[in-house]
Protein backbone atom coordinates (compact mmCIF):
# COMPACT_ATOMS: atom_id res chain seq x y z
CA UNK A 1 0.00 0.00 0.00
CA UNK A 2 1.15 3.49 -0.74
CA UNK A 3 1.90 5.86 2.08
CA UNK A 4 -0.66 8.42 3.06
CA UNK A 5 0.30 11.57 1.20
CA UNK A 6 -2.63 13.68 2.40
CA UNK A 7 -0.41 16.07 4.48
CA UNK A 8 1.59 16.93 1.35
CA UNK A 9 -1.59 17.70 -0.53
CA UNK A 10 -2.99 19.83 2.28
CA UNK A 11 0.29 21.76 2.46
CA UNK A 12 -0.01 22.51 -1.26
CA UNK A 13 -3.58 23.67 -0.67
CA UNK A 14 -2.52 25.97 2.18
CA UNK A 15 0.30 27.42 0.09
CA UNK A 16 -2.06 28.09 -2.83
CA UNK A 17 -4.55 29.81 -0.48
CA UNK A 18 -1.85 32.05 1.00
CA UNK A 19 -0.56 32.91 -2.48
CA UNK A 20 -4.08 33.73 -3.63
CA UNK A 21 -4.84 35.89 -0.57
CA UNK A 22 -1.52 37.78 -0.74
CA UNK A 23 -1.10 38.21 -4.51
CA UNK A 24 -2.05 41.46 -6.14
CA UNK A 25 -0.92 45.06 -6.69
CA UNK A 26 -2.67 46.37 -3.54
CA UNK A 27 -0.36 44.50 -1.16
CA UNK A 28 -1.89 43.23 2.05
CA UNK A 29 -4.50 45.92 2.72
CA UNK A 30 -6.99 44.20 5.06
CA UNK A 31 -10.02 45.53 3.20
CA UNK A 32 -8.79 44.12 -0.10
CA UNK A 33 -7.82 40.78 1.41
CA UNK A 34 -11.08 40.38 3.26
CA UNK A 35 -13.61 41.73 0.76
CA UNK A 36 -12.06 40.96 -2.60
CA UNK A 37 -9.41 38.26 -2.37
CA UNK A 38 -11.09 35.99 0.16
CA UNK A 39 -14.35 35.54 -1.81
CA UNK A 40 -12.33 35.10 -4.95
CA UNK A 41 -10.05 32.52 -3.33
CA UNK A 42 -13.08 30.63 -2.03
CA UNK A 43 -14.59 30.66 -5.53
CA UNK A 44 -11.31 29.33 -6.99
CA UNK A 45 -11.24 26.55 -4.39
CA UNK A 46 -14.85 25.52 -5.10
CA UNK A 47 -14.47 25.60 -8.89
CA UNK A 48 -11.13 23.77 -8.75
CA UNK A 49 -12.52 21.10 -6.42
CA UNK A 50 -15.56 20.57 -8.66
CA UNK A 51 -13.51 20.26 -11.83
CA UNK A 52 -10.86 18.02 -10.22
CA UNK A 53 -13.58 15.72 -8.90
CA UNK A 54 -15.35 15.64 -12.27
CA UNK A 55 -12.09 14.80 -14.02
CA UNK A 56 -11.38 11.89 -11.67
CA UNK A 57 -14.95 10.59 -12.15
CA UNK A 58 -14.79 10.77 -15.94
CA UNK A 59 -11.31 9.24 -16.16
CA UNK A 60 -12.44 6.32 -14.01
CA UNK A 61 -15.93 5.71 -15.38
CA UNK A 62 -14.70 5.84 -18.98
CA UNK A 63 -11.38 4.06 -18.35
CA UNK A 64 -9.91 6.92 -20.34
CA UNK A 65 -7.04 9.05 -18.99
CA UNK A 66 -7.65 11.69 -21.68
CA UNK A 67 -11.14 12.60 -20.48
CA UNK A 68 -12.20 15.59 -18.44
CA UNK A 69 -15.22 17.92 -18.47
CA UNK A 70 -13.55 20.29 -20.92
CA UNK A 71 -12.55 17.66 -23.48
CA UNK A 72 -15.83 15.72 -23.32
CA UNK A 73 -17.90 18.84 -24.02
CA UNK A 74 -19.46 18.89 -20.54
CA UNK A 75 -18.16 22.39 -19.82
CA UNK A 76 -19.24 23.66 -23.25
CA UNK A 77 -22.74 22.27 -22.70
CA UNK A 78 -22.94 23.95 -19.31
CA UNK A 79 -21.56 27.24 -20.68
CA UNK A 80 -23.97 27.27 -23.63
CA UNK A 81 -26.91 26.68 -21.29
CA UNK A 82 -25.64 29.39 -18.92
CA UNK A 83 -25.27 31.95 -21.72
CA UNK A 84 -28.76 31.16 -23.02
CA UNK A 85 -30.07 31.63 -19.48
CA UNK A 86 -28.34 35.02 -19.12
CA UNK A 87 -29.80 36.10 -22.46
CA UNK A 88 -33.27 34.98 -21.36
CA UNK A 89 -32.89 36.95 -18.14
CA UNK A 90 -32.53 33.93 -15.84
CA UNK A 91 -29.88 34.89 -13.30
CA UNK A 92 -27.44 32.71 -11.36
CA UNK A 93 -29.44 33.02 -8.16
CA UNK A 94 -32.36 31.09 -9.69
CA UNK A 95 -32.62 27.30 -9.20
CA UNK A 96 -33.85 27.18 -12.80
CA UNK A 97 -30.41 28.42 -13.85
CA UNK A 98 -28.68 25.43 -12.17
CA UNK A 99 -31.22 23.01 -13.62
CA UNK A 100 -30.66 24.38 -17.13
CA UNK A 101 -26.87 24.32 -16.80
CA UNK A 102 -26.96 20.72 -15.56
CA UNK A 103 -29.21 19.73 -18.47
CA UNK A 104 -26.75 21.34 -20.88
CA UNK A 105 -23.78 19.57 -19.30
CA UNK A 106 -25.51 16.19 -19.15
CA UNK A 107 -26.86 16.45 -22.71
CA UNK A 108 -23.48 17.40 -24.18
CA UNK A 109 -21.66 14.62 -22.28
CA UNK A 110 -24.03 11.87 -23.37
CA UNK A 111 -24.01 13.21 -26.93
CA UNK A 112 -20.19 12.86 -27.00
CA UNK A 113 -20.41 9.41 -25.43
CA UNK A 114 -23.11 8.27 -27.86
CA UNK A 115 -21.18 9.59 -30.87
CA UNK A 116 -18.01 7.80 -29.72
CA UNK A 117 -20.00 4.61 -29.17
CA UNK A 118 -21.46 4.65 -32.70
CA UNK A 119 -18.22 3.17 -33.99
CA UNK A 120 -18.82 0.10 -31.80
CA UNK A 121 -16.16 -0.50 -29.20
CA UNK A 122 -15.45 2.66 -27.19
CA UNK A 123 -11.94 3.88 -27.96
CA UNK A 124 -10.04 6.68 -26.24
CA UNK A 125 -9.44 8.51 -29.50
CA UNK A 126 -13.08 8.28 -30.62
CA UNK A 127 -14.21 9.79 -27.34
CA UNK A 128 -11.81 12.72 -27.60
CA UNK A 129 -12.85 13.34 -31.23
CA UNK A 130 -16.54 13.24 -30.36
CA UNK A 131 -15.94 15.62 -27.45
CA UNK A 132 -14.04 18.04 -29.70
CA UNK A 133 -16.89 17.98 -32.24
CA UNK A 134 -19.58 18.61 -29.62
CA UNK A 135 -17.49 21.33 -27.93
CA UNK A 136 -16.78 23.10 -31.20
CA UNK A 137 -20.45 23.20 -32.10
CA UNK A 138 -21.56 24.46 -28.69
CA UNK A 139 -18.79 27.09 -28.61
CA UNK A 140 -19.90 28.32 -32.02
CA UNK A 141 -23.44 28.52 -30.67
CA UNK A 142 -22.23 30.62 -27.74
CA UNK A 143 -20.28 32.94 -30.05
CA UNK A 144 -23.36 33.31 -32.25
CA UNK A 145 -25.47 34.32 -29.27
CA UNK A 146 -22.81 36.73 -28.04
CA UNK A 147 -22.44 38.33 -31.46
CA UNK A 148 -26.19 38.76 -31.85
CA UNK A 149 -26.90 40.18 -28.41
CA UNK A 150 -24.60 43.15 -28.03
CA UNK A 151 -25.54 44.81 -24.76
CA UNK A 152 -24.45 42.06 -22.37
CA UNK A 153 -21.79 40.54 -24.54
CA UNK A 154 -18.83 42.16 -22.86
CA UNK A 155 -19.45 40.72 -19.39
CA UNK A 156 -20.50 37.36 -20.88
CA UNK A 157 -17.33 37.27 -22.92
CA UNK A 158 -15.34 37.11 -19.71
CA UNK A 159 -17.65 34.43 -18.37
CA UNK A 160 -16.99 32.33 -21.47
CA UNK A 161 -13.23 32.88 -21.20
CA UNK A 162 -13.38 31.50 -17.68
CA UNK A 163 -12.51 33.72 -14.80
CA UNK A 164 -13.25 34.08 -11.15
CA UNK A 165 -14.97 37.42 -10.89
CA UNK A 166 -17.03 38.66 -7.97
CA UNK A 167 -20.35 36.88 -7.71
CA UNK A 168 -23.18 36.84 -5.18
CA UNK A 169 -22.32 34.96 -1.96
CA UNK A 170 -25.45 32.87 -2.55
CA UNK A 171 -24.06 31.53 -5.84
CA UNK A 172 -20.78 30.62 -4.17
CA UNK A 173 -22.58 28.82 -1.34
CA UNK A 174 -24.89 26.95 -3.73
CA UNK A 175 -22.06 25.84 -6.01
CA UNK A 176 -19.83 24.79 -3.12
CA UNK A 177 -22.75 22.87 -1.59
CA UNK A 178 -23.51 21.00 -4.82
CA UNK A 179 -19.85 20.06 -5.26
CA UNK A 180 -19.60 18.82 -1.65
CA UNK A 181 -22.71 16.64 -2.09
CA UNK A 182 -21.35 15.23 -5.38
CA UNK A 183 -18.04 14.39 -3.69
CA UNK A 184 -19.80 12.64 -0.80
CA UNK A 185 -22.04 10.59 -3.12
CA UNK A 186 -19.09 9.65 -5.33
CA UNK A 187 -17.13 8.46 -2.29
CA UNK A 188 -19.94 6.02 -1.46
CA UNK A 189 -19.29 4.28 -4.78
CA UNK A 190 -15.49 4.38 -4.90
CA UNK A 191 -15.18 0.63 -5.37
CA UNK A 192 -17.58 0.62 -8.32
CA UNK A 193 -15.52 3.42 -9.87
CA UNK A 194 -12.37 1.29 -9.52
CA UNK A 195 -14.16 -1.61 -11.21
CA UNK A 196 -15.23 0.71 -14.06
CA UNK A 197 -11.57 1.76 -14.47
CA UNK A 198 -10.90 -1.80 -15.70
CA UNK A 199 -13.54 -1.40 -18.43
CA UNK A 200 -17.27 -2.09 -18.61
CA UNK A 201 -16.79 -5.76 -19.41
CA UNK A 202 -14.63 -6.34 -16.32
CA UNK A 203 -16.89 -4.18 -14.15
CA UNK A 204 -19.88 -6.35 -15.06
CA UNK A 205 -18.05 -9.56 -14.23
CA UNK A 206 -16.86 -8.12 -10.91
CA UNK A 207 -20.48 -7.54 -9.95
CA UNK A 208 -21.15 -3.94 -10.97
CA UNK A 209 -23.89 -2.89 -13.41
CA UNK A 210 -21.90 -0.77 -15.89
CA UNK A 211 -24.88 0.99 -17.49
CA UNK A 212 -26.21 2.10 -14.11
CA UNK A 213 -22.81 3.21 -12.76
CA UNK A 214 -22.10 5.12 -15.95
CA UNK A 215 -25.28 7.19 -15.56
CA UNK A 216 -24.53 7.71 -11.86
CA UNK A 217 -20.92 8.82 -12.31
CA UNK A 218 -21.73 10.96 -15.36
CA UNK A 219 -24.52 12.65 -13.37
CA UNK A 220 -22.24 13.42 -10.44
CA UNK A 221 -19.46 14.68 -12.73
CA UNK A 222 -21.94 16.82 -14.70
CA UNK A 223 -23.45 18.28 -11.53
CA UNK A 224 -20.01 19.16 -10.17
CA UNK A 225 -19.01 20.67 -13.54
CA UNK A 226 -22.26 22.66 -13.72
CA UNK A 227 -21.68 24.13 -10.27
CA UNK A 228 -18.12 25.02 -11.27
CA UNK A 229 -19.20 26.62 -14.56
CA UNK A 230 -21.96 28.64 -12.85
CA UNK A 231 -19.29 30.15 -10.63
CA UNK A 232 -16.29 30.46 -12.93
CA UNK A 233 -17.34 30.00 -16.56
CA UNK A 234 -15.40 27.69 -18.87
CA UNK A 235 -12.12 26.75 -17.24
CA UNK A 236 -10.39 23.87 -18.95
CA UNK A 237 -7.72 21.33 -18.04
CA UNK A 238 -8.14 21.41 -14.23
CA UNK A 239 -10.16 18.20 -14.54
CA UNK A 240 -7.61 16.68 -16.91
CA UNK A 241 -4.40 17.56 -15.07
CA UNK A 242 -5.39 17.15 -11.44
CA UNK A 243 -6.12 13.37 -11.40
CA UNK A 244 -2.86 12.67 -13.25
CA UNK A 245 -0.86 14.69 -10.73
CA UNK A 246 -2.52 13.38 -7.57
CA UNK A 247 -2.39 9.76 -8.80
CA UNK A 248 1.38 10.03 -8.36
CA UNK A 249 0.71 10.60 -4.65
CA UNK A 250 -2.31 8.40 -3.97
CA UNK A 251 -2.20 5.63 -6.56
CA UNK A 252 -5.14 4.95 -8.88
CA UNK A 253 -7.75 3.71 -6.40
CA UNK A 254 -10.74 6.06 -6.23
CA UNK A 255 -10.92 5.80 -2.45
CA UNK A 256 -7.90 8.10 -2.10
CA UNK A 257 -8.01 9.58 -5.60
CA UNK A 258 -11.46 11.23 -5.38
CA UNK A 259 -10.81 13.36 -2.27
CA UNK A 260 -7.25 14.06 -3.43
CA UNK A 261 -8.50 15.21 -6.85
CA UNK A 262 -10.93 17.63 -5.19
CA UNK A 263 -8.23 19.04 -2.88
CA UNK A 264 -5.63 19.10 -5.66
CA UNK A 265 -7.99 20.80 -8.12
CA UNK A 266 -8.79 23.46 -5.53
CA UNK A 267 -5.08 24.13 -4.92
CA UNK A 268 -4.26 24.13 -8.64
CA UNK A 269 -6.93 26.63 -9.60
CA UNK A 270 -6.32 28.94 -6.63
CA UNK A 271 -2.65 29.05 -7.63
CA UNK A 272 -3.48 29.55 -11.32
CA UNK A 273 -5.85 32.41 -10.53
CA UNK A 274 -3.31 34.10 -8.26
CA UNK A 275 -0.66 33.68 -10.97
CA UNK A 276 -3.01 35.33 -13.47
CA UNK A 277 -3.31 38.33 -11.15
CA UNK A 278 0.43 38.74 -10.61
CA UNK A 279 2.23 37.69 -13.81
CA UNK A 280 1.29 40.74 -15.90
CA UNK A 281 0.20 43.02 -13.08
CA UNK A 282 -1.58 45.41 -13.19
CA UNK A 283 -3.18 43.63 -16.16
CA UNK A 284 -5.10 40.53 -15.14
CA UNK A 285 -5.10 37.22 -17.00
CA UNK A 286 -8.33 35.19 -16.57
CA UNK A 287 -7.79 31.89 -14.73
CA UNK A 288 -9.19 30.02 -17.75
CA UNK A 289 -6.40 31.42 -19.92
CA UNK A 290 -3.71 30.53 -17.37
CA UNK A 291 -5.05 26.98 -17.14
CA UNK A 292 -5.14 26.61 -20.93
CA UNK A 293 -1.55 27.86 -21.18
CA UNK A 294 -0.45 25.20 -18.69
CA UNK A 295 -2.96 22.49 -19.57
CA UNK A 296 -2.74 22.32 -23.35
CA UNK A 297 0.98 21.35 -23.30
CA UNK A 298 0.10 18.81 -20.58
CA UNK A 299 -2.55 17.32 -22.88
CA UNK A 300 0.00 17.15 -25.71
CA UNK A 301 2.37 15.34 -23.36
CA UNK A 302 -0.40 12.80 -22.49
CA UNK A 303 -1.04 12.16 -26.18
CA UNK A 304 2.67 11.73 -26.83
CA UNK A 305 3.04 9.35 -23.89
CA UNK A 306 -0.05 7.40 -25.03
CA UNK A 307 1.35 7.07 -28.55
CA UNK A 308 4.66 5.84 -27.15
CA UNK A 309 2.86 3.37 -24.88
CA UNK A 310 1.13 1.76 -27.87
CA UNK A 311 4.25 1.65 -30.03
CA UNK B 1 -27.26 -30.05 -8.46
CA UNK B 2 -24.89 -29.22 -11.31
CA UNK B 3 -22.73 -26.12 -10.85
CA UNK B 4 -23.59 -25.06 -14.37
CA UNK B 5 -26.43 -26.31 -16.54
CA UNK B 6 -26.87 -25.11 -20.11
CA UNK B 7 -29.93 -26.20 -22.06
CA UNK B 8 -31.07 -25.39 -25.57
CA UNK B 9 -28.73 -22.39 -25.81
CA UNK B 10 -29.02 -20.68 -29.19
CA UNK B 11 -27.25 -17.55 -30.37
CA UNK B 12 -27.10 -15.94 -33.81
CA UNK B 13 -24.50 -13.53 -35.08
CA UNK B 14 -24.80 -11.46 -38.26
CA UNK B 15 -27.92 -13.40 -39.24
CA UNK B 16 -26.34 -16.86 -39.10
CA UNK B 17 -26.63 -19.26 -36.18
CA UNK B 18 -23.41 -19.39 -34.17
CA UNK B 19 -24.54 -21.69 -31.39
CA UNK B 20 -27.56 -23.89 -31.86
CA UNK B 21 -29.46 -25.84 -29.23
CA UNK B 22 -26.38 -26.28 -27.06
CA UNK B 23 -26.81 -28.31 -23.86
CA UNK B 24 -24.30 -29.54 -21.29
CA UNK B 25 -23.70 -29.71 -17.56
CA UNK B 26 -20.66 -29.09 -15.38
CA UNK B 27 -20.34 -30.43 -11.86
CA UNK B 28 -18.00 -29.39 -9.05
CA UNK B 29 -14.57 -30.81 -9.86
CA UNK B 30 -15.07 -30.75 -13.62
CA UNK B 31 -12.43 -29.08 -15.79
CA UNK B 32 -13.83 -28.54 -19.27
CA UNK B 33 -11.94 -27.23 -22.27
CA UNK B 34 -13.85 -25.43 -25.02
CA UNK B 35 -12.25 -26.07 -28.41
CA UNK B 36 -13.06 -25.18 -31.98
CA UNK B 37 -11.83 -23.15 -34.92
CA UNK B 38 -11.73 -19.34 -34.87
CA UNK B 39 -15.18 -17.83 -35.09
CA UNK B 40 -16.92 -20.97 -33.85
CA UNK B 41 -18.34 -19.06 -30.87
CA UNK B 42 -16.02 -20.12 -28.02
CA UNK B 43 -15.61 -16.67 -26.48
CA UNK B 44 -19.24 -15.83 -27.21
CA UNK B 45 -20.28 -18.93 -25.27
CA UNK B 46 -18.44 -17.76 -22.13
CA UNK B 47 -20.13 -14.38 -22.30
CA UNK B 48 -23.50 -16.07 -22.71
CA UNK B 49 -22.75 -18.14 -19.62
CA UNK B 50 -22.21 -15.00 -17.52
CA UNK B 51 -25.23 -13.20 -18.99
CA UNK B 52 -23.07 -10.41 -20.42
CA UNK B 53 -24.76 -11.07 -23.74
CA UNK B 54 -28.27 -12.52 -24.07
CA UNK B 55 -29.06 -15.72 -25.99
CA UNK B 56 -31.80 -15.89 -28.62
CA UNK B 57 -33.17 -18.96 -26.84
CA UNK B 58 -32.30 -21.42 -24.13
CA UNK B 59 -31.29 -21.19 -20.51
CA UNK B 60 -28.14 -21.02 -18.39
CA UNK B 61 -28.35 -21.95 -14.73
CA UNK B 62 -25.62 -21.38 -12.14
CA UNK B 63 -26.19 -23.46 -9.00
CA UNK B 64 -29.82 -23.69 -10.10
CA UNK B 65 -30.29 -19.93 -10.58
CA UNK B 66 -31.32 -18.66 -14.01
CA UNK B 67 -28.57 -16.31 -15.21
CA UNK B 68 -30.84 -13.99 -17.20
CA UNK B 69 -32.69 -13.11 -13.97
CA UNK B 70 -29.56 -12.37 -11.92
CA UNK B 71 -28.15 -8.97 -11.04
CA UNK B 72 -24.39 -8.54 -11.73
CA UNK B 73 -23.65 -8.56 -7.98
CA UNK B 74 -25.24 -11.98 -7.48
CA UNK B 75 -23.73 -13.29 -10.66
CA UNK B 76 -20.21 -12.34 -9.60
CA UNK B 77 -20.67 -14.46 -6.46
CA UNK B 78 -21.69 -17.51 -8.52
CA UNK B 79 -19.30 -17.32 -11.46
CA UNK B 80 -15.97 -15.60 -12.04
CA UNK B 81 -14.77 -14.74 -15.52
CA UNK B 82 -11.21 -14.13 -16.71
CA UNK B 83 -11.09 -12.24 -20.01
CA UNK B 84 -8.43 -13.09 -22.58
CA UNK B 85 -6.97 -9.66 -22.02
CA UNK B 86 -7.78 -6.95 -19.48
CA UNK B 87 -5.99 -3.67 -19.92
CA UNK B 88 -6.23 -0.57 -17.77
CA UNK B 89 -4.28 2.66 -18.20
CA UNK B 90 -3.99 3.02 -14.42
CA UNK B 91 -1.22 1.51 -12.30
CA UNK B 92 -3.21 -0.58 -9.84
CA UNK B 93 -0.98 -2.79 -7.72
CA UNK B 94 -1.48 -6.54 -8.05
CA UNK B 95 -3.01 -6.70 -4.58
CA UNK B 96 -5.40 -3.83 -5.34
CA UNK B 97 -6.36 -5.65 -8.53
CA UNK B 98 -7.01 -8.90 -6.68
CA UNK B 99 -9.00 -7.03 -4.00
CA UNK B 100 -11.28 -5.73 -6.77
CA UNK B 101 -12.42 -9.34 -7.04
CA UNK B 102 -14.17 -8.65 -3.71
CA UNK B 103 -16.38 -5.93 -5.26
CA UNK B 104 -19.50 -8.06 -5.08
CA UNK B 105 -18.73 -9.36 -1.58
CA UNK B 106 -17.70 -6.21 0.30
CA UNK B 107 -20.34 -3.87 1.69
CA UNK B 108 -20.70 -1.07 -0.80
CA UNK B 109 -20.05 1.89 1.48
CA UNK B 110 -17.17 0.49 3.53
CA UNK B 111 -13.57 -0.27 2.82
CA UNK B 112 -12.41 -3.85 2.47
CA UNK B 113 -12.85 -5.98 5.57
CA UNK B 114 -10.28 -8.32 7.11
CA UNK B 115 -12.09 -11.20 5.37
CA UNK B 116 -11.66 -9.45 2.01
CA UNK B 117 -7.95 -9.01 2.69
CA UNK B 118 -7.62 -12.66 3.70
CA UNK B 119 -9.40 -13.84 0.54
CA UNK B 120 -7.09 -11.70 -1.58
CA UNK B 121 -3.99 -13.02 0.17
CA UNK B 122 -5.19 -16.61 -0.25
CA UNK B 123 -5.78 -16.01 -3.96
CA UNK B 124 -2.26 -14.57 -4.28
CA UNK B 125 -0.88 -17.69 -2.58
CA UNK B 126 -2.89 -20.14 -4.68
CA UNK B 127 -1.65 -18.52 -7.87
CA UNK B 128 1.91 -18.24 -6.53
CA UNK B 129 2.27 -14.49 -7.00
CA UNK B 130 2.60 -13.24 -3.41
CA UNK B 131 5.96 -11.73 -4.37
CA UNK B 132 4.24 -9.56 -7.00
CA UNK B 133 1.63 -8.11 -4.62
CA UNK B 134 3.07 -4.59 -4.57
CA UNK B 135 3.94 -4.35 -8.27
CA UNK B 136 1.86 -2.35 -10.75
CA UNK B 137 -0.12 -4.70 -13.03
CA UNK B 138 1.17 -2.72 -15.98
CA UNK B 139 4.78 -3.74 -15.26
CA UNK B 140 4.08 -7.51 -15.26
CA UNK B 141 4.97 -10.00 -17.96
CA UNK B 142 2.07 -11.53 -19.89
CA UNK B 143 2.21 -14.69 -17.81
CA UNK B 144 2.37 -12.89 -14.45
CA UNK B 145 -0.49 -10.71 -15.58
CA UNK B 146 -2.61 -13.73 -16.44
CA UNK B 147 -1.98 -15.16 -12.98
CA UNK B 148 -2.96 -11.83 -11.39
CA UNK B 149 -6.33 -11.84 -13.14
CA UNK B 150 -6.89 -15.49 -12.23
CA UNK B 151 -6.16 -14.47 -8.62
CA UNK B 152 -8.73 -11.68 -8.94
CA UNK B 153 -11.30 -14.24 -10.12
CA UNK B 154 -10.42 -16.58 -7.23
CA UNK B 155 -10.95 -13.75 -4.72
CA UNK B 156 -14.58 -13.68 -5.87
CA UNK B 157 -14.99 -17.10 -4.19
CA UNK B 158 -17.36 -18.23 -6.94
CA UNK B 159 -17.88 -21.95 -7.54
CA UNK B 160 -17.68 -21.64 -11.32
CA UNK B 161 -14.56 -20.30 -13.02
CA UNK B 162 -14.72 -19.33 -16.72
CA UNK B 163 -11.56 -18.40 -18.61
CA UNK B 164 -11.19 -17.07 -22.14
CA UNK B 165 -7.92 -18.31 -23.64
CA UNK B 166 -5.97 -18.21 -20.36
CA UNK B 167 -2.88 -19.62 -22.07
CA UNK B 168 -2.66 -17.49 -25.20
CA UNK B 169 0.51 -15.39 -25.53
CA UNK B 170 2.17 -17.43 -22.76
CA UNK B 171 5.40 -19.38 -23.13
CA UNK B 172 5.33 -23.16 -22.70
CA UNK B 173 6.31 -23.08 -19.02
CA UNK B 174 3.52 -20.64 -18.15
CA UNK B 175 1.04 -22.62 -20.27
CA UNK B 176 1.87 -25.69 -18.26
CA UNK B 177 1.73 -23.77 -14.96
CA UNK B 178 -1.66 -22.21 -15.72
CA UNK B 179 -3.12 -25.58 -16.78
CA UNK B 180 -1.72 -27.15 -13.60
CA UNK B 181 -3.26 -24.37 -11.50
CA UNK B 182 -6.68 -24.81 -13.15
CA UNK B 183 -6.51 -28.58 -12.67
CA UNK B 184 -5.74 -28.15 -8.97
CA UNK B 185 -8.59 -25.64 -8.59
CA UNK B 186 -10.98 -28.17 -10.12
CA UNK B 187 -9.53 -30.65 -7.64
CA UNK B 188 -10.61 -28.31 -4.84
CA UNK B 189 -14.21 -28.49 -6.04
CA UNK B 190 -14.54 -25.64 -8.51
CA UNK B 191 -16.17 -26.20 -11.88
CA UNK B 192 -13.72 -24.79 -14.43
CA UNK B 193 -14.34 -24.06 -18.12
CA UNK B 194 -11.51 -22.70 -20.27
CA UNK B 195 -11.48 -21.74 -23.92
CA UNK B 196 -8.25 -23.17 -25.35
CA UNK B 197 -6.59 -22.42 -28.63
CA UNK B 198 -4.46 -25.54 -28.74
CA UNK B 199 -6.10 -28.96 -28.35
CA UNK B 200 -2.83 -30.42 -27.09
CA UNK B 201 -3.16 -28.39 -23.87
CA UNK B 202 -6.45 -30.13 -23.06
CA UNK B 203 -4.46 -33.24 -22.22
CA UNK B 204 -3.05 -31.37 -19.19
CA UNK B 205 -5.93 -32.17 -16.89
CA UNK B 206 -9.26 -31.58 -18.64
CA UNK B 207 -11.84 -34.27 -17.93
CA UNK B 208 -14.57 -32.81 -20.16
CA UNK B 209 -14.43 -31.24 -23.58
CA UNK B 210 -16.83 -29.15 -25.63
CA UNK B 211 -15.96 -28.93 -29.32
CA UNK B 212 -17.71 -26.21 -31.33
CA UNK B 213 -17.82 -25.75 -35.09
CA UNK B 214 -20.18 -24.72 -37.88
CA UNK B 215 -23.22 -24.34 -35.63
CA UNK B 216 -22.80 -27.90 -34.31
CA UNK B 217 -21.23 -29.06 -31.10
CA UNK B 218 -20.03 -32.18 -29.33
CA UNK B 219 -19.70 -32.54 -25.58
CA UNK B 220 -18.35 -35.44 -23.57
CA UNK B 221 -15.46 -36.91 -21.59
CA UNK B 222 -12.18 -35.39 -22.73
CA UNK B 223 -10.64 -38.78 -23.51
CA UNK B 224 -13.31 -39.57 -26.10
CA UNK B 225 -13.73 -36.07 -27.47
CA UNK B 226 -10.05 -35.39 -28.05
CA UNK B 227 -9.40 -38.29 -30.39
CA UNK B 228 -7.37 -37.24 -33.45
CA UNK B 229 -10.25 -38.17 -35.75
CA UNK B 230 -12.68 -35.97 -33.84
CA UNK B 231 -10.36 -32.99 -33.69
CA UNK B 232 -9.30 -33.36 -37.32
CA UNK B 233 -12.94 -33.15 -38.35
CA UNK B 234 -13.61 -30.14 -36.07
CA UNK B 235 -10.63 -28.11 -37.28
CA UNK B 236 -10.70 -29.31 -40.90
CA UNK B 237 -7.25 -30.92 -40.69
CA UNK B 238 -5.97 -34.24 -42.07
CA UNK B 239 -6.18 -36.91 -39.30
CA UNK B 240 -2.40 -37.37 -39.33
CA UNK B 241 -1.62 -33.65 -38.91
CA UNK B 242 1.30 -33.10 -36.52
CA UNK B 243 -0.68 -30.24 -34.93
CA UNK B 244 -3.10 -32.70 -33.34
CA UNK B 245 -2.34 -34.41 -30.02
CA UNK B 246 -1.24 -38.05 -30.21
CA UNK B 247 -3.10 -40.64 -28.22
Amino acid sequence: MRKNRLPLLLAALAAACLFSLAAGPAGLAPDIVWHLRLPRTLAALAVGAGLGLAGALFQGALKNPLSDPYILGTSSGATAAAVLCFMAGIERTSPLFFAAVFAGAFGATFLSYWLARLAGRLSDAALVLAGVAVSAFLSALVMLVLSAGRERSFSLFYFVLGGLYPSEPGVLAASAGIIAVCAALAMLRWRALDAMALGEDSAYHLGVDPARERVLFFSLACAATSAAVALGGTIGFVGLMTPHIVRLLTGPSARALLPAAAVGGAALLAAADAAGRTLFSPAEIPAGVVMALAGAPFFMWLLWRGARGRA
Amino acid sequence: MPALRVSGLTFSYNGGPLLQDLSFELHPGDFMCVLGPNGSGKSTLLRLLTGYIKPAAGSVRLAGEEVSALKPGRLARLAAYVASETATPYDFSVREMVLLGRTARAGFWRGYSAADGAAADLALQETGIVRLAGRSVNTLSTGERQLAFIAQALAQEAKVLLLDEPTSHLDLKYKSDVMGLLRSLAGKGLAVAAVLHEPALAALGCNKALVLGAGRYAFGPASAMLSPANLAAAYGLPPDSPLLPKQ
